[in-house]
């Protein structure tokens, strides 16, 4: 018995124990959970089909893509104006005000206006609070 | 003098403005609390400790009490743990009595958030003391334990442990780190991303992603479901409120503050249960069950006292053994670890002014509560209203600032955001629970360590039941909590398939 739970720990090798026994416990319980929800998952096909079907397609996928967008073009707008925030700052203000209005109901210029004041003030006072009272890095 | 260090005039100003901000967060259904410290966590950067304690303090008292608004006002919880608010509190409204009904939730919330920060007082030094004694084995064997309470507690225990110990994975990939005793070997991650994995995926991000943007997905899911008009809000003025109706609530108050204290010390268990068990329990202690569910006062003053005692009794696991009662508290880590600090059973002990600093901020915050919400009721009440269409893309972008910032710069950590913002989104689709998950992302490194150097150390598995009657004793509470959750799962499902 004493032989059965001794064990060496190689300190060389010592950073794969943890994750190979986590693996393991995963896949064991990965197989505990295809045998137990088996009809589930089998019907998963149906299931994914039901919520894309049901989910507001052009906000959640229009949302992902503008942030997709936001994160992408952040940096090389930064890159022009070194060490001032500047992508962040311009890269923002189109980002909150066409999320904002991808996520409105009705977009006469009436609904349009608050969140142009807002896309127009609130990423400029954050990156005024962050660069210049923080001193914080922005891109 | 000491204290006059401490609360100075920005100490209490960040409590009270962030009261007040995580009021409005709490308040708006799709809004949480957890979402308020995630987001407000950047501006805590270049407060000090204690100062940004006071600030997400603020947020998580005021975030987890406004919730009752929309749940009496329009039967929508503001946030999970105000479900059960919703029973009671909208039927009141129904019948002219909305803001008789605030007010009660209101001062039930403050009464639930004082016991609960009596009980961290009291409670967390004593625990803390108690597992200073803690070697390798028992750390390794409480975090263990606290997962399997939270599988246990899960609406499916196999997703449950399932999501723990995919958390506890996913926080290994990167380099076993030498400063915590490792090899400085990297492990786990994908060819080509060495760069960007070596030092893993950051805490920070991760939260954030979790509770903001995976929100905000949600939220897009279902089409950001517009805001009630000024007008649709009915408050039901005419009602009148007394402090008497708290005279037959005594008993109510204090046993539904104490379970959602309780239900707060055990690690990553949420409002919702806190307010559910505090519900159940009055029902069960009432004299007129039947009157619950039909605009009963009561059901209210146990939702909410049980909701807010949650707050103090989240903070006992995370102050005294390093492991946080709720996902609220887990963003709290966050900022421990922005400003150098680890918490864990020295901690109390080590930084006995940051401990005041807490138990002020938490007191100040209840009563900065209770003074916004009870004093500006019609106002609040109103918050409700706010557009999504304004507050989203603001959150989206102080979600960016925070991935951005908490390494000084680094654009992978806002790429994490937006991986994990989308998994969190998944997550919950595919049945994986997102507290496990996070708990076990939070505790995998310190797991790892406590387990390898344990084997290294005594060189026997068997140490793990040997090692101390703590040891012994923390095996019967792993397999007490899985048992005891197989068992009643057992039942349900025996009940469902008698009933069927």
């Amino acid at each position: 018995m004493g032989s059965l739970t001794h064990v060496t720990v190689n300190f060389a090798t010592s950073h794969l124990i943890f994750p190979t026994l986590i693996a393991g416990i995963l896949a064991l319980l990965g197989l505990a959970i295809l045998i137990t929800k088996r009809h589930a998952i089998a019907g998963s096909g149906a299931y994914w089909q039901g919520i894309l079907s049901a989910m507001d397609r052009v906000r959640f996928l229009g949302a992902v893509a503008l942030t997709v967008l936001y994160f992408l073009l952040m940096v090389p707008v930064g890159d022009h104006w070194p060490n001032t925030g500047l992508g962040f700052l311009i890269c923002s203000i189109p980002y909150v005000f066409l999320t904002g209005a991808l996520f409105l109901h009705r977009r006469g210029a009436r609904d349009l206006i608050p969140v142009a004041l807002t896309a127009a003030v609130a990423p400029t006072l954050v990156w005024w609070l962050f660069t210049d009272l923080f001193f914080l890095t922005l891109p | 003098m000491d204290l006059f260090d401490i609360v100075t005039p920005l100490f209490l100003s960040l409590i009270v403005g962030g009261t007040f901000v995580g009021i409005i967060f709490g308040a708006i259904p799709g809004m949480t609390a957890t979402m308020a410290v995630a987001v407000c966590l950047p501006l805590t950067y270049s407060l000090g400790l204690n100062n940004g304690l006071a600030l997400l303090l603020g947020l998580y008292v005021g975030g987890i009490s406004g919730g009752l608004v929309p749940a009496i006002l329009l039967g929508i919880p503001g946030t999970p743990s105000s479900i059960t608010t919703c029973f009671d509190g909208h039927p009141m409204t129904k019948a002219g009595e909305g803001e008789k009904a605030l007010r009660i939730g209101i001062v039930a919330s403050l009464v639930g958030g004082l016991i609960s920060l009596l009980i961290l007082d009291l409670f967390a030094p004593v625990l803390a003391e108690f597992a200073i004694q803690f070697s390798y084995v028992e750390k390794f064997l409480i975090i263990l334990f606290a997962l399997s309470v939270m599988a246990a507690l899960s609406s499916d225990m196999l997703m449950g442990i399932f999501s723990g110990f995919l958390g506890i994975f996913i926080s290994l990939i990167g380099t076993y780190s030498i400063e915590s005793g490792g090899n400085g070997e990297i492990r786990l991650i994908p060819p080509g991303m060495e760069n960007w994995l070596e030092s893993g995926f950051s805490l920070l991000p991760v939260l954030i992603g979790l509770f903001g943007l995976a929100a905000i997905l949600e939220e897009a899911e279902k089409g950001v479901p517009e805001s009630m008009s000024a007008k649709d809000v009915k408050i039901g003025a005419a009602s009148t409120f007394s402090f008497g109706i708290f005279r037959n609530q005594i008993g109510n108050l204090i046993r539904s503050s104490s379970i959602g204290t309780f239900v707060g010390i055990l690690p990553g268990v949420g409002g919702s249960a806190a307010s559910i068990l505090a519900y159940t329990g009055a029902k069960t202690f009432s004299k007129h069950p039947e009157t619950f569910g039909k605009g009963e006062p009561a059901g209210i003053v146990a939702s909410e006292s049980g909701n807010n005692g949650l707050t103090g009794g989240a903070l006992v696991p995370l102050l005294s053994l390093g492991i946080p009662g709720d996902s609220t508290t887990a963003l709290l880590i966050g900022a421990f670890t922005l400003q150098g600090v680890q918490v864990g059973p020295l901690f109390i002990g080590e930084n006995p002014r940051t401990w005041d600093a807490m138990i002020i901020a938490m007191l100040v915050a209840n009563f900065a509560m209770f003074g916004i919400m009870y004093f500006a009721i019609r106002f609040m009440a109103r918050v409700v209203t706010v557009p999504k269409p304004i507050l989203f893309p603001i959150i989206l972008m102080m979600c960016v600032i925070g991935a951005y910032t908490i390494n000084y710069g680094i654009m992978f950590d806002v790429w994490t955001l937006l991986i994990f913002g989308l998994f969190g989104w998944a997550a919950v689709k595919v049945g994986i629970e997102v507290a496990p998950f996070i708990i076990g992302f939070i505790l995998g490194p310190s797991a790892e360590i406590y387990f390898v150097k344990s084997l290294e150390s005594f060189g026997d598995l068997t140490i793990f039941f040997t090692k101390s009657w703590i040891a012994i004793f923390l095996w019967v509470l792993i397999a007490g909590s899985i048992g005891g959750s197989a068992m009643l799962a057992r039942k349900r499902r025996m009940q469902e398939a008698f009933a069927e």
